[in-house]
Formats: C-alpha cells, structure tokens, sequence
C-alpha cells in the first residue's frame, strides 16, 4: 500500500528539526547528547500529549469493545443479562453449524457478487460519456452523484414506494409496455435483485467520481499520438482509457467489496431479510440473533467470525495493491 | 504510473471540464455520447422526481389504482403540512444537525492532533502508534455494535446524545488522511517559529491548520456526511423520540403511518433536503472532500 | 489554495480558538440539554413514556382515549410514542428495558408476555394498588385473566382481545339468498359448506366469494391457520430442549383447506393484507378474513358490514386472538410517584374502554362488555363471544404476535399457499425450524 511508503518517508524526515540544530551548533559547534536527549524525550512526552484525545476515545470506544466483544463470544450472555458464565468457544461451534447464519453470509456474499460489477461497469460508462467532454458539466455530476448523499431511510422509502406491486411506477411501466408486473419484494428469486438496483441507484456516484478523477488524470498526449496513428474512439478507449484506468478498477473494485459485505441498513429497511429469509445478509443475523433472539454472547461469536472474513478480504486486498504499486 | 495516478491530488482533475478533444464540433458520435448521458440522468433522476410528483398528491390520488404523474385532484402540499403537524421531522433534524456536528468537530480536533504527531514529532512508540491505528481502518462497526451496546447500557448512556455521538468520532483513515497532506506541508514554513522557540502547539495551531484548511474542509465534510447519513449504531443507542436522529426517526414513520403514501414521501424528501441542499451550493467542495478522503477507505 | 471559500478568511488565532471552544462548548451544552430527560418542576404534570405499536386506525382510537385521561388527570401527563408493529417493536422494547432507560409503561401482546417475564425484564403488578383503582379479577374474562399471569403473579393487563374473525358484506349474502332468520349469515358447520357458501358470493359479486391477502405477511396465516388447526381440539407444546408436540394431521388438512381457497374463483390466487381489504370493502367480494381491527376501515366506506367468529368448520369453537396488555418495563430507579400515576392511567383507560370498542376490540374489562351501550355496538357484539373461545398462541419465548416464528410461518408456508408446495411439506419444514429453534439454549 502507498500509505506505508509514505509513512516510512516522513519518519526519515522526522527528526531534530533542522532549525535548531542550527541553532545548537551555532552555540557550542558540536551537538550536545544530553541536550539531544532531553530533546528525544521531550518529543516524546509532546508526541503522547498531542495523541492522548484521540487515544482516550481509540481506547474507550474501539478498543475496549473489541476486546470486551471477544469476551461476550466466549460467554451465553443474554441481552436480560443472564447467563454470564464462560462457555469456552461454544457459541462459535454453534454458529458454524447454524444453518442460518451460512445462508445470511452466503447471502451476503451473493449480493456482493451481483452488486460490484454494475457499480463499476455503469460508473465506469458515466464516467466515459462525462470525460467525453459534454456541456453542462454540473448537471451530469449532480443526477449521477446527488443520491450518494442520501440516507439510507430515504433512499429505501423511495423503491418501496416505487417497487409497491399495485402502485409502484415500476410495475405500472412495465405492464405498460406490455411487460408482466413482479412481486419486487415479496418474490425470493428477485428481491436479491430489487436491492441491488436500488444499491446501484444510491452508490454508483462514489465510483463515478474516482473513476472520473482519474480518466481527467490521463495524458492528453496518449489520445493525440493514438489519432495521429489513426485509432478511432473506440479503439482510443479499449487501449488507452481501459489500461490506464486498471488501478482505479482494482482500487474501487475492493472497496466495493468491502461495502458491500457490510451491507444492511437497505435490506433490514426495504426486505427485513424476507422474503423467507432470502435477502437476509450476515450483519442483519447478527443483529437479530443479539437483539430480536437476546443472545448476545452467540451474535458476538457470529460477529467475531464475519470479522475473520473481513480481514481475510483486507490482507488480499492489501497484497494486490501492494504489488501493483512496487 | 500507478502510484502517479493516486497520489496526484484528486482535486485538480475535478476542477472543470477535460479539455475538448480535437474536432468539437457535435458528430453523430457526440450526439451518441450526449443521449446516452441524458439517457442515464434522467433515468437516475426518477426516483426523484417520483417521489416528488407523489408527496405533492393527495393521499386519495397517491394510491389510486390508475398511475399517472399528474394527480387528478391536483397538486397539493396537505402531505407535507401534515407531516410537519404529526411528525418529528424538525426535531430529528435537529438532532441530526447537532450531533454531525459534535461530531465533525471532535473528530477534526482529536485525529488533526494526532495526525501532526505523527507527521512531526519523534517519539518513541510511534510506529506502534501508527500500525495500531492503521490497522483498526479494517475493524468493521458491525462487530462493534453489540460491546458498544452492552458499555452504553452499562454507562447508562443509552438514549442520549452521547451514545450517538461518541463512538463516532473515531475515524483512523482520516487520521491517516490529515497526516498524509501534513507530510507534504514543506518544513521550512515551520522554521521561524521553530527559531522563535515556539511550542509544538504553536506550531501546530498558528502554522500547521491555517495551512491546512482544504484538507480540514475536506475530512469535515465527509465526516459530516458519514455522521448525518448514519443509521446502524444510531438506531441501536436511541429508543426514545426525542434524541432520534433523521435517518432512525423516518425508519419509525414508515410503519407508524401505514399505508399514507403521500406522506411518506414527504418525509422522505423533507429528510433528504438538507444535504441536497447543501450540495447544490457546494458542489464542488463536497465533490472533492469525497472523493479525496474516500480514497483512504470508507 | 482557494477552491474552499468557505474556510477563506479564519484566522485559526487564540481568539479563533476561544470562540472554537465557545461554539463546541455550546454545542456540547445543547447535547447535554438534550440528553437529560424533562426536568419536571413542581408544580410542572410528570411526564410518562407510554410506548404502543398502535398505528392507523387504532392509533388515532388511542391518541383519543390517552388524550382524555390526560386532561382528566391533571398531575401527570402520558406521552406516546409509536413504534412499528412486529419483530422491531419487541426488539426495542427489550433493548431500551435491558438499557435500563425503559418507558414507564408499554402495551405488549398477551402472547409475548411468557418469552418476557422469566428474564426480570417487566415488572408484576401489585394487585392491592389496582384493586384500590377498582381492577380485579373479576374485571376480565377467565381466558384472559389466566393468561395474564406467570408464576403465580400478574404481569399483564388486557386492555383487549382481538380476535380473527369473519366479515361479511350483508348485501351479497342477501342476494345470495345466504341470510338466516335473525338477519346473519347462516353458519357453515363444515368445510364444504363453507366452500360453497363462498361460491354463491362469488355468483353475485362476480369477482370473488372471499377475500384474503397473505403475501408477506406471517402473521396473517398463522392467524387464519391457528384458527382452524385449534377447530380441530389440537394443541400445541413447546418446550425447550423438547421437539415441538403437535397434530400433525389437523395442521395439514388446516392447510389443505386453506390452500384450497385460493382457486381465483373463491378468493383471488395471491395478493398482501391491503389487497385484500380493499377487495372486500369495494364489495369485491362476500367475506373477509380479518382481525377485529379493520371494522373502522369498512365502517368509515359505509359498507354494509357484519361480522362473526370465524365458523366452527372442524368441531371445536375457537378463534385465534391475541390482546394488547399494559406491562411495566423494569426501571433501574422506580419512580413511585410515577409507578402511581401508571396504575390511575391504566384503570382510567380500562373503564374509558367502549370507545376502544369502536374500532372494533373486544374490551377486556368486564364492567365494560357488559354494560348496554357496548351491547348496542353492531356488528362488536355479533362477535364478543370470542372472548370465550380465544385461543391464544403456544407459550415460548420465541411466539407470539410479531415474533420472529410468525415470520419463518410464512417462509415455510407461502409457498403451500400459492400451490407451490405440498402441505404437508411445508408443515414438516415449519416444525423442524421450530425445533431448531428449540434445541437452542433458552437465552431469557
């Protein structure tokens, strides 16, 4: 990752500042240690200061409940407060034969599966037809970009409403051209799918920016050359814009993933998991199991283990990402 | 290249239009490019624009089984005077706007601190410091949602404000996105007060953040965003109506009401408002503060 | 860099940095304004946090009643708060009463109350403190008293039983020559009876003979199921670490019948709860399958309504009811003042409760049932005597209206309903869940 090499430069950098030795040297003509010294732990003790806010909510509010999370799995602890003995790794047994906690994590990974490849594709073409140099610039990123800024409630209220069988606009278009009208919500087979457009509606305009960004970062002179040699747009397109933009696609493509298998608040607002269970993805299980079913201790063993899989997507992540940049 | 491509700063590309490609002139394919680009606005614009046309119906009109734009009745605001009568919409707003606030300015103040500790200081376990904090950017809130429960229960914090914002403030990628420009700040804006004996502090207020306020404006601004559109911990840490933020609050009207389609919709455009409003004043700045600060990570 | 004007011209100085801390000052004072509860003065009513998911109809009904005990009772004053109907109500009300900030009274589903009480999460009532607001025993029906208690003490009060019962659209059973002696519908003793009763409707509102929408909704099957599975004599055990006990026969051929229903012809294929009431209150259709709740819907459409139990089709009287009772959430520091004030609130409501009749419950206070005026509310009084026949749900701590078991009904049953599936398929598929669910440790 980048990050780091970042970071292991300005540490270099980071040292007695310049101006004062300068300042040291024109005093005395050598460096004097103990002063150094006092230097290293005055930094030190300036160093802490500087992160002690930030540590004291790291510490209380992350950290803490990390660890005391960890401890809850290892306990049956019930949302009434009973049941607060050890239970060893028990509930994590448990929540590798629970049927339904393998449905809700094959869910999720279903849904994520399903979702990346519109949210890129469809960003990657707005981006395409927007760098192509239309008028009104403004227009274009606020109907692509605008829904990104709502909240979830919104964005659900809207495609309920508009996947109501009965009333929904959308039946309603479809039976006008002749189309038969789906159960959007209520069909098991489909609602996987009712979500992801509306997910697809909500987000793509994150995507869009970067992908947006980064096409405006390629050199003119690539497309001039290429026209000089005669390749028309399309061949302009695939052999420049597509190459040049692979670290952007493989950039957004795992931080897709990583939204998506967190995915919630739109299932749990439009599906509530249903139908029969068909939408539900791991983070709803989660929270049905510790709160709706008052187990808190077996719903933090599900969440320690959902946690396992985000790691594992976050070090491969990291690993590519960090080839591609040596 | 691939580094060049994401360092650059996102912020001068977005600037204004690419530069028009030699042969301006509106081609086929240009017109192509240009329908197609309608094509999808408009098709983007429709939820919208649906939910407009229907919170502007009388709830009769809203679900009567024939669907047209137009009510027959005609337009009417009754949907959003009733919300604003029954409803708890601008006290939920309220409560949003307060605690995104709270938010965005602890969570500036804290991680600017430590982002120029690690920026400029040397100090020991400042690696350790820096791998810590790196690390919790993969820690994901559903795994945290039911210990910060059990801790707010125990604080007896459930169903304040402070539960809501708290934990929030905790934002390890922005830490590693104000460090990140603080590195590029050149060391020698520092050096006359360094000679003056200034205290970091100083430094760090009087040279540092002025220098800093694009980036500042930037994690604000998604710091904010990401707090106003949150719905998971606040729907977990509040019960009771009267400290709801926007988001949870229209959760419990969808059932509340029933079937009053209408109103619905009103609320969920009274609920969208503030941001888009925002955004149409500063669509710029919002535009580059997500797309600088999102690279880091959401 | 000047793209960000907004920032222009902030000098980030000591004096910058003292109004800084004054605004986040402020802001933290309003958070904390905020965060304390009503600070009640003395003279100032005390405030008490009802919390009920009665929305629509029943809402406004209740925001009435709440309303008038409000001003006749000037020492206190209940705010409600409504919260959505299903597994999210129970969610939070467990969540807030384990937080230990609860609201001071909550309406519960009677059927709820044993998942409930075990787990030291509501409090039992002092029976001494009602009887001196005139509440006794006596006040409620046998059923309904009973199922009030748990080990021995009382840990919720019915304001109400609402039953599923039968309406019916007393013009089309008029033309369809269906009409007894005393001007209601002639009862169905069998299932054939019913089937063809229905297609006489059918004949006449040449639509369909009965309305029933189901889609997505759990609850609406089991209600309907319940009914005719408990028509047949059977019970239903649920005991933890145990297999679910049931007859399986009478479950099947309760669905079976139920399936049988939607031919296009007695009651439309498939469609959701609305669908189905705004059939039947178009005149769409003869009857309706519905709880007690939706007698304002078809009073407010001036239909021609009646209603009764839903017929005895398999032997043995019953209707699948559920009541919404007041239970108090445990406090982590019981007000006693306002514990009181809950107690005169309760037994206000209780006495004001014809009203409640009028959207269509049965009351639940006896003094009320059986006075004239409620005797003189049609069609209320055709069906009152659900009240003795009510079959609550079986006792678990995953049961009961709005639980997550209503839920997985419909994940399993829907698609028998739809003719997608065998019934007794999709029984056996219901009752390996519910085993599952029992093997699972008992976290109350």
């Amino acid at each position: 990752m980048s990050s780091l090499a970042t970071s292991r430069n300005s540490e270099g950098q980071a040292g007695p500042l310049p101006g004062l030795s300068r300042h040291k040297l024109s005093h005395q003509g050598t460096p004097n240690p103990i002063r150094q010294r006092s230097r290293g732990s005055r930094d030190t003790i300036n160093g802490w200061a500087f992160a002690t806010p930030f540590l004291a909510f790291f510490l209380v509010f992350l950290v803490w409940p990390l660890l005391y999370g960890l401890y809850m799995s290892l306990t049956g602890k019930s949302l009434t407060g009973a049941n607060d003995s050890i239970i060893g790794f028990a509930n994590y047994a448990e929540a590798l034969a629970d049927a339904d906690m393998w449905h809700s994590m094959g869910n999720t990974l279903y849904f994520t599966v399903i979702s990346t490849v519109p949210l890129v594709i469809v960003a990657l073409v707005m981006a395409a037809l927007v760098n192509a140099g239309l008028p009104a610039q403004w227009l274009w990123r606020l109907s692509y970009f605008a829904p990104y800024l709502l909240a979830s409630t919104v964005v659900s209220l809207f495609f309920t409403w508009m996947y109501n069988p009965q009333l929904g606009l959308i039946n309603d278009s479809l039976a006008r051209i002749g189309l038969p009208k789906v159960a959007w919500l209520n069909d098991p087979g489909v609602a996987m799918w009712a979500i992801v457009i509306a997910t697809l509606w909500w987000t793509v305009g994150f995507n869009f920016l970067l992908y947006l960004a980064a096409m405006q970062n390629i050199p003119v002179q690539h497309y001039e050359a290429a026209s000089l040699d005669g390749a028309g747009a399309w061949r302009q397109f695939f052999s420049i814009t597509l190459p040049q933009l692979a670290p952007t696609t493989v950039m957004i493509v795992l931080l897709q993933i990583l939204a998506s298998l967190k995915i919630f608040d739109q299932v749990y607002q439009m599906t509530a998991g249903g139908p029969g269970g068909s939408t539900r993805p791991v983070v709803q299980y989660i929270f049905e199991t510790g709160f709706t079913g008052y187990r808190l201790g077996y719903s933090a063993a599900i969440s320690y283990i959902f946690f396992g899989l985000i790691v594992a997507v976050s070090v491969i992540q990291f690993l590519i990402t960090r080839r591609r940049s040596a | 290249m691939a580094t060049q491509t994401l360092t650059r700063p996102v912020s001068s590309s977005l600037d204004s239009a690419p530069p028009r490609k030699s042969g301006a002139r509106m081609t086929p394919g240009r017109v192509a490019v240009l329908a197609a680009a309608a094509l999808l606005a408009v098709l983007w614009l429709v939820p919208f624009a649906w939910a407009t046309a229907t919170a502007f119906k009388s709830e009769t009109d809203a679900a009567a089984p024939k669907i047209s734009w137009i009510p027959s009745s005609g337009f009417t605001a009754d949907a959003f005077i009733k919300v604003f009568q029954d409803g708890n919409i601008p006290l939920w707003t309220w409560n949003s706007l307060y605690t995104s606030a709270a938010i965005t300015v602890i969570t500036l103040a804290i991680s600017a601190l430590v982002a120029y500790a690690l920026s400029r200081i040397d100090f020991r376990g400042k690696k350790v410091l820096m791998t810590v904090i790196i690390a919790s950017i993969i820690i994901p809130p559903p795994v945290l949602i039911i210990p910060l429960f059990y801790q707010m229960v125990a604080l007896h914090m459930i169903d304040t404000s402070w539960a809501i914002i708290l934990p929030q403030v905790i934002h390890p990628a922005m830490v590693f996105v104000l460090k990140k420009f603080f590195d590029q700040i050149p060391r020698e804006l520092e050096e006359a007060a360094v000679m003056d004996g200034a205290s970091r502090m100083r430094i760090f207020l009087q040279v540092i953040l002025p220098l800093s306020r694009p980036i500042l404006a930037a994690v604000a601004i998604f710091v904010f965003i990401g707090a106003w559109n949150n719905f998971l911990w606040p729907f977990i840490a509040t019960n009771d109506g009267s400290v709801l933020t926007l988001p949870v609050g229209l959760q419990t009207i969808k059932s509340a009401y029933g079937i009053q389609y209408a109103q619905n919709m009103a609320s969920a455009l009274l609920a969208a408002l503030p941001l888009i409003l925002l955004f149409l004043f500063f669509q710029r700045q919002i535009i580059k503060g997500v797309a600088t600060t999102g690279l880091a990570g959401t | 860099m000047k793209q960000f004007d907004f920032f222009e011209g902030r000098q980030l100085s000591r004096r910058g940095l003292l109004s800084g801390t004054a605004a986040l000052g402020s802001v933290f004072a309003a958070a904390a304004l905020s965060g304390c509860g009503g600070n009640a003065s003395a003279a100032a009513p005390r405030d008490i946090q009802f919390w009920h998911l009665l929305s629509g109809g029943d809402g406004i009904k209740m925001q009435d009643m709440i309303g008038k005990v409000n001003d006749a009772n000037p020492g206190f004053r209940v705010h409600p708060t409504v919260l959505a109907w299903g597994p999210p109500y129970y969610t939070k009300l467990a969540m807030a009463s384990a937080g230990g900030r609860p609201p001071e009274l909550a309406i519960m589903h009677a059927s709820r109350v044993p998942g409930y009480a075990p787990g030291g999460l509501i409090d039992p009532w002092d029976l001494g403190l009602l009887a001196e607001h005139g509440v006794t025993a006596e006040s409620f029906a046998p059923r309904i008293w009973d199922k009030s208690q748990h080990s021995g003490q009382v840990f919720s009060l019915a304001l109400d039983s609402h039953p599923f019962v039968m309406f019916y659209n007393r013009d089309v059973a008029e033309k369809a020559g269906l009409l007894a002696g005393n001007g209601q519908l002639q009862e169905a003793g069998s299932p054939q009876e019913f089937l063809s009763i229905a297609r006489e409707m059918q004949k006449v509102t040449q639509t369909h003979g009965l309305s029933f929408g189901y889609l997505g909704s759990g609850s609406q099957m089991w209600r309907l199921f319940y009914t005719l599975y408990r028509q047949h004599g059977a019970d239903m055990e649920l005991t933890p670490g145990k297999p679910m006990v049931a007859d399986n026969e009478a479950a099947v051929e309760s669905l079976e019948f139920m399936a049988s229903l939607f031919d296009d012809t007695i009651a439309a294929q498939s469609g959701d709860i609305s669908t189905g009431i705004a059939e039947f209150a178009r005149g769409g259709s003869g009857m309706l399958f519905s709880g007690v709740w939706e007698l304002p819907t078809f009073k407010k459409a001036n239909l021609p309504v009646d209603a009764a139990t839903i017929p005895t089709l398999y032997g043995t009287p019953a209707a699948y009811a559920d009541s919404h009772s007041f239970v108090l959430p445990r406090q982590l520091n019981v007000d006693d003042a306002k514990r009181r004030d809950v107690y005169k609130f309760v037994s206000d409501i209780l006495k004001g409760s014809l009203s409640w009749a009028e959207a269509g419950h049965i009351p639940a206070y006896q003094p009320v049932v059986q006075s004239q005026a409620y005797r003189d509310l049609t069609p209320q009084i055709h069906y009152a005597n659900a009240a003795d026949i009510i079959a609550y749900d079986p006792e678990a701590w995953f049961s009961g209206s709005g639980s997550d078991w209503q839920t997985y009904f419909a994940d399993t049953v829907q698609n028998v309903l739809l003719g997608r599936d065998k019934a007794a398929d999709g029984w056996d598929a219901f009752v390996r869940r519910t085993n599952t669910l029992l093997s699972r440790p008992n976290p109350v």
